[in-house]
């Protein structure tokens, strides 16, 4: 019994940002972050990059994590195939 | 019928911190002061639904203005989406009854607080906790997706107005039982109740793997420091970047576990403060970089760090510094565990604490002290 990695969170995760709904859409969806970056830190490049401040930010397509919470447990409670899925949105799209 | 809460879990429902709520004086307009509201705030409930009861001990006094409620404890403004019997648990190092807050109705700290507008964003902040945990649990959040609106409404008004008996009702629908009646049993073995076709919305990615066993916990990690004896003198938490964030599911892989206790989990959920030679972990994180960046051929993902850097050059910090700052707490030993109030042992059967313990958000919350040489990474 075990965790299921070993504790490294300072390791780089890949972020996929998809637009959902009329969203614009970015050049570069693929990202990689630092696993001791938080949440927030996404949503807050989101709105840099669409000039919004209003923006709904979700986790495979179904949840809105708080901010506050670490980029590397976000990937290993719901990352998959290596990554993390982002989905944005300009209203909202999952309640 | 599976809908009726244990002993324990009942005890919990029914906790509450005797609250003496001030309001802050910048917000007084008349003399006397009013004096303090005090009320009872549920463990399980937020601080934001609060609000009606106290707004009318000091309505009279708000200057002119729209109202935005926030609470305050010692300076440190309350995240209002931790359950209040967590932030009692956490902030009140000895606990304090009453609990003094202090209560503003304006100028909300929107650079050191999340929005919230009102009770709408509360419940959606709770529904997408609860979302978490079921994928957590089951690899998807199809159940709750699925929620009728009226069960939605009811499993939240179930826990504003504090009735288990529906809640319990209503969310075992949900299917997100993981300790069953039988307890210990369901623990020890990989297999897990309900484990769910995969989700089909249309998005190709939306489904996760099919992973088994995991528990939802959500760790509130605060550092004491050396040679506390009396809980009672610890520094006041000033900033909330003292104190690590968290969300690790307690995963189980085999049957090694005939009976997990609370020290076992701990261990495994906070490998770092158990940790002897950190060098290592390092050292091979760094590998593991190396190795992204050689096996991606067909994309090649920017640096979101060099990215926002190359956007808005105000950014100063650097990634070396927030390693050190978020994950301080190495060679350290925990002083103190808490959960709903309770300062567990650390030999009880972990089981008993998940199926007893959990809050309504299917999450385990638990407050851990440590007393962490913060600045002394070796």
């Amino acid at each position: 019994m075990a965790a299921a990695e070993p504790s490294t969170p300072s390791r780089k995760v890949v972020v996929h940002l998809r637009a959902t709904g009329d969203a614009p859409i970015l050049k570069q969806a693929k990202f990689k972050i630092s696993g001791t970056d938080k949440f927030a830190k996404v949503i807050e490049f989101l709105r840099r990059q669409l000039h919004r401040d209003t923006l709904f930010v979700y986790i495979n397509s179904a949840f809105s994590p708080n901010p506050d919470e670490l980029i590397t447990d976000l990937y290993k409670n719901f990352g998959f195939d290596g990554k993390l899925v982002v989905n944005y949105a300009c209203s909202m799209a999952w309640g | 019928m599976g809908a009726v809460g244990s002993e324990a879990q009942k005890l919990v429902w029914e906790g509450t911190i005797p609250l003496e709520i001030r309001l802050h004086e910048s917000e007084i307009t008349t003399h006397p002061p009013p004096p303090p509201a005090l009320i009872l705030g549920p463990r399980l409930g937020y601080l934001p639904l609060l609000a009606q009861q106290v707004k009318p001990y000091f309505s009279d006094t708000l200057p002119p203005g729209a109202d935005t409620v926030w609470f305050e404890y010692k300076g440190l403004p309350l995240k209002w989406h931790i359950p209040i019997g967590v932030l009692f648990d956490l902030l009140c190092g000895e606990p304090e009854r009453p609990w003094n807050l202090t209560v503003h109705f304006r100028g909300y700290p929107t650079d050191l607080l999340s929005p919230c507008e009102d009770e709408d964003s509360v419940k959606w902040s709770f529904i997408n906790s609860l979302k978490e945990a079921a994928y957590i649990i089951n690899g998807n959040c199809k159940n709750i997706m699925n929620m009728s609106q009226s069960d939605q409404l009811d499993l939240w008004q179930s826990l504003v107005n504090g009735k288990i008996e529906s809640f319990l009702r209503i969310s075992s629908k949900l299917k997100l039982g993981i300790v069953g009646e039988e307890g210990y049993s369901t623990m020890t073995s990989c297999s897990i109740v309900s484990r769910q076709t995969r989700q089909t919305t249309g998005d190709v990615d939306t489904p996760g793997p099919n992973r088994t066993g995991r528990i939802p916990v959500r760790l509130y990690v605060r550092s004491v420091g050396d040679d506390v004896d009396d809980f009672g003198d610890i520094t006041p938490v000033d900033n909330w970047d003292e104190i690590s964030y968290v969300n690790r599911p307690l995963e189980f892989h085999d049957e090694d576990g005939k009976l997990l206790t609370l020290y076992d989990a701990l261990k495994i959920l906070l490998p770092e403060l158990f940790e002897v030679e950190p060098s290592i972990a390092q050292e091979s994180s760094r590998m593991d970089i190396e190795e992204l960046r050689t096996t991606e051929t067909t994309s090649n993902p920017q640096d979101l760090e060099n990215a926002i850097n190359s956007r808005c050059k105000e950014t100063k910090e650097t990634p070396d510094e927030c390693q050190s700052q978020c994950f301080p707490y190495r060679k350290t030993e925990i002083k103190l565990v808490r959960i709903q109030g309770i300062e567990p042992k650390l030999v009880i059967p972990f089981a008993w604490v998940v199926k007893n313990l959990t809050n309504p958000d299917h999450f385990l919350h638990i407050s851990v002290f440590v007393n962490a040489s913060l600045d002394q990474p070796t």
